[in-house]
């Protein structure tokens, strides 16, 4: 834990130093590569299960909101991970409910049940940079949740700042091609990270074209059984004006999720 | 105030002009100065909604569905091959691709928001469900290869006749831009990148859609004008240099017509009024007028020249003001009357703002014949122009004059035969008005050899075509549109537009829903059809976001989903056309659609076009008939007589009424360009008759000319002042005919053709006319009309002899 001491004062340092200095490059030998912050995030704990409940708001340029309320499950095996989730409102599409296994080298598989139609269908595995469920999250950034794909940039830290009373590294993600730039839908990515718990605090994109593109912030960040949890997630979208607001609610890691949820029978049944 | 009241303030106000020269010039020049210093902050607007009213209902409407619906004008990139494989051969999908990226790679082009073959999903049901994927991750390598995706595309009757030709010859890429303004930019920058595409043989690419034609007509417009104007200067340069033969009758004149263009054009950009695409014709339409006020002051300054060498320089022109500031300024106000009343009758802003700076320009004209150009020719010694001499007491006449000196002797001995042609000629007018069409297409405004056309056409040819017509469909609560009802509803009026013609296919919602349902019904074609379970409508959308955007479906429907938009597609952009679709519409909806739960409003383009082309003919005939109303008023008040004021319309009123015939004999339509002719033929084509019966006036009823003495005197002077005045104003509207901008080249053919008519009228009709019926108010009020021509000759003999003795007025070429 000497690390972290040596972190605690050095962010006191900063601390009171940072109201003339937000955003300046850190010149001081013993800083953290961009990439040494990028592991520590991904090495933060996020449970091996978890269920939860999740509204999401999305709102249109001109003010216009829609509300989903759904009952969510997440489940590592190994390196594989399972989620389901199941629609609660409204009405119309309630049971309605989406299955995917995310494989780490293959497609995922993805699975869906209409219950107008009372059938289960297999849907084809979404692109990294599609957008997920008509939110303006992509299934990448849905599938790390609050992690960073550190193989996909090169990282780089580019100053620190104090966000909401929290001390932060600023740390620039360039994709490492255009390939992945393409696939990612992000030309570089600006993550502003809570040098205390490793956590995401907000996430700035711009488009392959380099126009500016989202804005993700993460808020109302809190321990639940002993892991940290940011509890509202909001993302604006620049370019369309579309706003999403994904809120969290009755989180739980530690009764475990029972591997017969991740099945089609469960998808059909219900819950 | 009475008239000699009148003439000792104008002399009066001449005496002052003279009297402080160097400040008047200095004070004009610092009026020119002054008003030219915005020029340079003048915003260029060539979109085709500038012509219409900001507060039109059809236009606020579409801008509100644009913003509901998130519509844009979007860039369009045709790719055609008419070979036998069509655009589904290795090579050319390998093309498409290419271009795709390259496109995404253009500054101001939303990478996100291009849609092309390379980058749409085909959705496939299967045995277990659906597939979403791409038509080609990597373009095909082989014939085989691109065969399926052939069949794939073929198969997806969303985007048949809309991404890709339905005969399979032709694809789209679609690009939307981030910034609209900019489209002048993107358009330069993708014809540079098709430039340098890799195309084989038989591929053609061409480069369309409504942000090319904005941003490519600003362009064109900006070329246009730089050449127009200075040939326009150099051509009246050249008139005056002929009129005068003098270096100052040739330079003064132009000292006007800079005061004239670039107050019209400095006070505009100053009040942050746009220069629309017609307002490129404002500044040649102002050189020609503004000379001619110069040309009828010089005309009578080399006249006074001749006749007193001796007089100081003051003197003659205190003498030449005096004549001739009543014709000028009651031309000048008729003329503003012709451009008030194309300002007042239109509806269209840049027609408002035509007729409201021609009138300024014309005023301006007024002002600086009046001040700086009397200012300046009092600081010059007299030097008699060439053109104007006296030998042994009679005028040495040009052959200009002794031309026009013939033609009034052939018209007054004529002018039974003079007024019979008339005649004939207006029947024939009345028969051409009839044939006279109105209508427009805003591609017409390009040459037909321009890249843009030609893309227009082939995209118009392969494609649906991209004239839309949009119809809303509301109903009242949210989600409403869930209801299968409804929905069918939408089908029907989509199944309805389908049979009119020029519509060759629509999209709404029902298209995506009934494509869901049949590929989530292992792809039978049986199941291309509406779900009847309105839950089942709600999950196939929440289904279809599982992949796409938050604004997928943003054209299509409203968040609420309560709103809905049917995009009709068309393949001209003829108003004619556009009418037969938007009625029969119109009629459809109030009669087989609307109820109580449901309803529908037309919008888009079509729809808008439509009813502002529909004001545009309102319009034109108003401003016709208040161009004249107004210049019949002036007229009148000014001869105190409204017989008067009748004569001096009838040339103007002729001459429209041979444009019309013009028009509807060649088949030009009445269009935005065209429409604007008559006010500005009027305004301009009344000095004529002005002029003449001005003339006419001091002849006969002051100096006791008898009429055909008259009309001696008069042509080879004031007519001649007057062909100078035609030919300027022709030649001035002729440069439009070599204009680039096509309705720039109608409207200056026409006006010019009007110009002519009416010049012709003033010097045939007018006077015939005047001869037929010997109105009152050219004759002293105690004369009777009846005194035989032989009475009159002798004691206009002897008038002229006192006249003479007193001032040397005009010296007679006849009788003397």
């Amino acid at each position: 834990m000497t690390f972290k001491q040596n972190l605690f004062s050095q962010f006191f340092l900063i601390s009171v130093s940072s109201l003339m200095l937000v955003n300046t490059a850190v010149a001081e030998t013993n800083q953290l590569s961009g990439l040494e912050i990028a592991q520590q995030v991904n090495a933060r704990d996020e449970g091996a299960s978890v269920s939860r409940n999740l509204t999401m708001e999305m709102i249109d340029r001109r003010g216009k909101k829609r509300v989903r309320e759904t009952r969510g499950f997440r489940k590592y095996y190994g390196e594989e991970k399972r989620t389901m989730i199941f629609y609660l409102k409204p009405n119309n599409v309630r049971k309605t409910a989406f299955l995917t296994y995310d494989y780490p080298q293959a497609d995922d598989d993805q699975w869906l049940y209409l219950p107008a139609m009372r059938k289960v269908r297999r849907i084809s595995s979404s692109d990294r940079g599609d957008y997920f469920l008509g939110t303006d999250f992509t299934y990448e950034d849905i599938k790390k949740e609050g992690k960073v794909g550190i193989e996909d940039y090169t990282w780089k830290m580019i100053g620190e700042e104090i966000i909401d009373g929290h001390h932060s590294y600023i740390v620039e993600a360039i994709p490492i091609n255009d390939k992945v730039a393409r696939e990612l839908g992000y030309g570089k990515v600006i993550y502003h990270i809570d040098s205390n718990i490793w956590m995401v605090r907000q996430t700035k994109s711009w488009d392959v074209r380099g126009n500016e593109l989202k804005t993700i912030n993460f808020h109302d960040i809190r321990q639940v059984q002993d892991i940290w949890t940011a509890h509202m997630l909001e993302v604006n979208n620049h370019k369309t004006g579309h706003n999403t607001r994904f809120l969290f609610s009755d989180i739980d890691y530690a009764t475990g999720v029972a591997d017969e949820i991740f099945t089609q029978q469960a998808l059909r049944r219900g819950l | 105030m009475n008239k000699v009241s009148y003439e000792i303030w104008a002399s009066r106000f001449f005496q002052a002009v003279t009297a402080f020269p160097k400040t008047i010039i200095f004070a004009g020049l610092i009026l020119i100065l002054g008003s030219a210093i915005f020029i340079p902050t003048l915003q260029k607007d060539t979109r085709s909604d500038a012509f219409i009213p900001p507060d039109h209902p059809a236009l606020i409407y579409r801008d509100k569905v644009e913003d509901i619906f998130g519509l844009k004008d979007p860039m369009v990139i045709a790719i055609v091959n008419e070979s036998q494989t069509g655009v589904f051969n290795p090579n050319t999908l390998a093309l498409v691709n290419w271009l795709t990226e390259q496109v995404a790679l253009i500054d101001n082009i939303d990478p996100e928001r291009v849609t092309s073959l390379a980058t749409e999903n085909d959705i496939i049901g299967t045995e277990d469900g659906m597939l979403v994927e791409e038509f080609f991750e990597a373009p095909p390598t082989t014939q085989q290869q691109a065969n399926q995706i052939r069949e794939a595309v073929m198969d997806f009757p969303l985007y048949l006749g809309n991404l890709v030709s339905r005969e399979g010859d032709a694809t789209l890429i679609v690009a939307e831009l981030i910034d609209q303004t900019q489209a002048q930019q993107v358009y330069a920058d993708l014809l540079a990148l098709v430039e340098q595409a890799p195309t084989q043989q038989g591929e053609r690419i061409h480069v369309a859609g409504e942000g090319a034609v904005s941003g490519y007509m600003g362009e064109y417009i900006d070329a246009d004008a730089q050449r127009l104007n200075p040939i326009a200067a150099l051509i009246i340069t050249l008139i005056l240099f002929v009129a005068f033969r003098t270096l100052r009758g040739t330079l003064l004149p132009n000292f006007v017509v800079l005061a004239t263009v670039g107050s019209a054009l400095g006070v505009m950009a100053a009040f942050d009024v746009s220069f629309f695409v017609i307002t490129n014709a404002l500044p040649v339409v102002l050189i020609g007028i503004a000379v001619a006020d110069s040309i009828h002051i010089l005309s009578q300054y080399y006249e006074e020249v001749a006749q007193q060498p001796e007089d100081t320089p003051r003197q003659v022109v205190i003498r030449t003001m005096e004549k001739m500031w009543r014709p000028i300024t009651v031309t000048t106000l008729t003329t503003m009357a012709g451009f008030l009343g194309l300002s007042l009758a239109s509806v269209m802003p840049p027609m408002q703002y035509f007729g409201l700076f021609a009138m300024l320009g014309v005023g301006v004209a007024w002002l600086f014949s009046v001040t700086v150009l009397p200012a300046a020719l009092s600081l010059l010694k007299l030097k008699p122009s060439p053109a104007y001499q006296i030998q042994q007491n009679q005028w040495k006449i040009d052959r200009f004059g002794l031309a026009m000196k013939s033609f009034g002797g052939w018209v007054s001995r004529h002018h039974v035969v003079v007024l019979l042609l008339a005649v004939l000629v207006t029947i024939t007018g009345v028969m051409g008005a009839f044939k006279l069409e109105l209508n427009e297409a805003r591609i017409t405004i390009f040459q037909k050899d321009e890249p843009i056309v030609q893309a227009d056409t082939i995209i118009n040819q392969k494609f649906d075509g991209v004239h839309y017509l949009d119809v809303v469909v509301e109903t009242a609560q949210a989600e409403d549109l869930f209801n299968p009802d409804h929905l069918k509803q939408i089908e029907a009026l989509q199944s309805y537009a389908a049979t009119l013609p020029h519509v060759n296919g629509s999209t709404s919602i029902v298209d995506y829903l009934k494509q869901m349902n049949r590929a989530l019904n292992e792809d039978r074609l049986d199941a291309y059809q509406l779900p009847i379970d309105p839950d089942l409508v709600a999950q196939y959308f929440l289904l279809y976001s599982a992949s796409g955007d938050p604004a997928d479906f943003e054209e299509e429907v409203d968040y609420d989903y309560r709103l809905a938009n049917v995009r009709i597609r068309m393949d001209t952009g003829i108003y004619t056309h556009e009418k037969v679709v938007v009625e029969a519409m119109q009629q459809y909806i109030t009669d087989h659609f609307n109820t109580a739960d449901i309803s529908a409003n037309l919008s888009g383009r079509v729809n808008v076009d439509y009813h502002w082309i529909k004001l545009l003919g309102n319009s034109h005939f108003g401003s016709v008939a208040l161009a004249l109303i107004l210049v019949w008023m002036m007229a009148s008040l000014n001869m105190r007589s409204m017989v008067a004021g009748v004569i001096t319309v009838v040339p103007v009123a002729f001459s429209v009424l041979f444009i019309y015939a013009v028009m509807g004999f060649a088949g030009i339509w009445l269009a935005i360009g065209t429409s604007m002719f008559a006010a500005i033929a009027i305004g301009l084509g009344v000095d004529f008759a002005v002029h003449t019966i001005e003339r006419l006036k001091v002849l006969i009823r002051e100096q006791k000319y008898s009429f055909d003495e008259a009309i001696a005197v008069l042509y080879p002077s004031t007519g001649r002042a007057l062909l100078f005045n035609f030919a300027a104003l022709v030649l001035g509207f002729g440069v439009l005919a070599t204009s680039e901008v096509v309705p720039l080249i109608k409207f200056g053919t026409l006006v010019a053709v009007g110009i002519s008519a009416s010049f012709i009228a003033s010097m045939t009709i007018l006077p015939a006319l005047i001869k037929a019926i010997n109105p009152v108010f050219l004759y002293p009020e105690n004369t009777s009309v009846n005194i035989t021509p032989s009475m009159k000759m002798t004691e206009t003999i002897h008038l002229v002899d006192a006249i003479q003795k007193e001032r040397k007025d005009d010296i007679q070429t006849k009788s003397i």
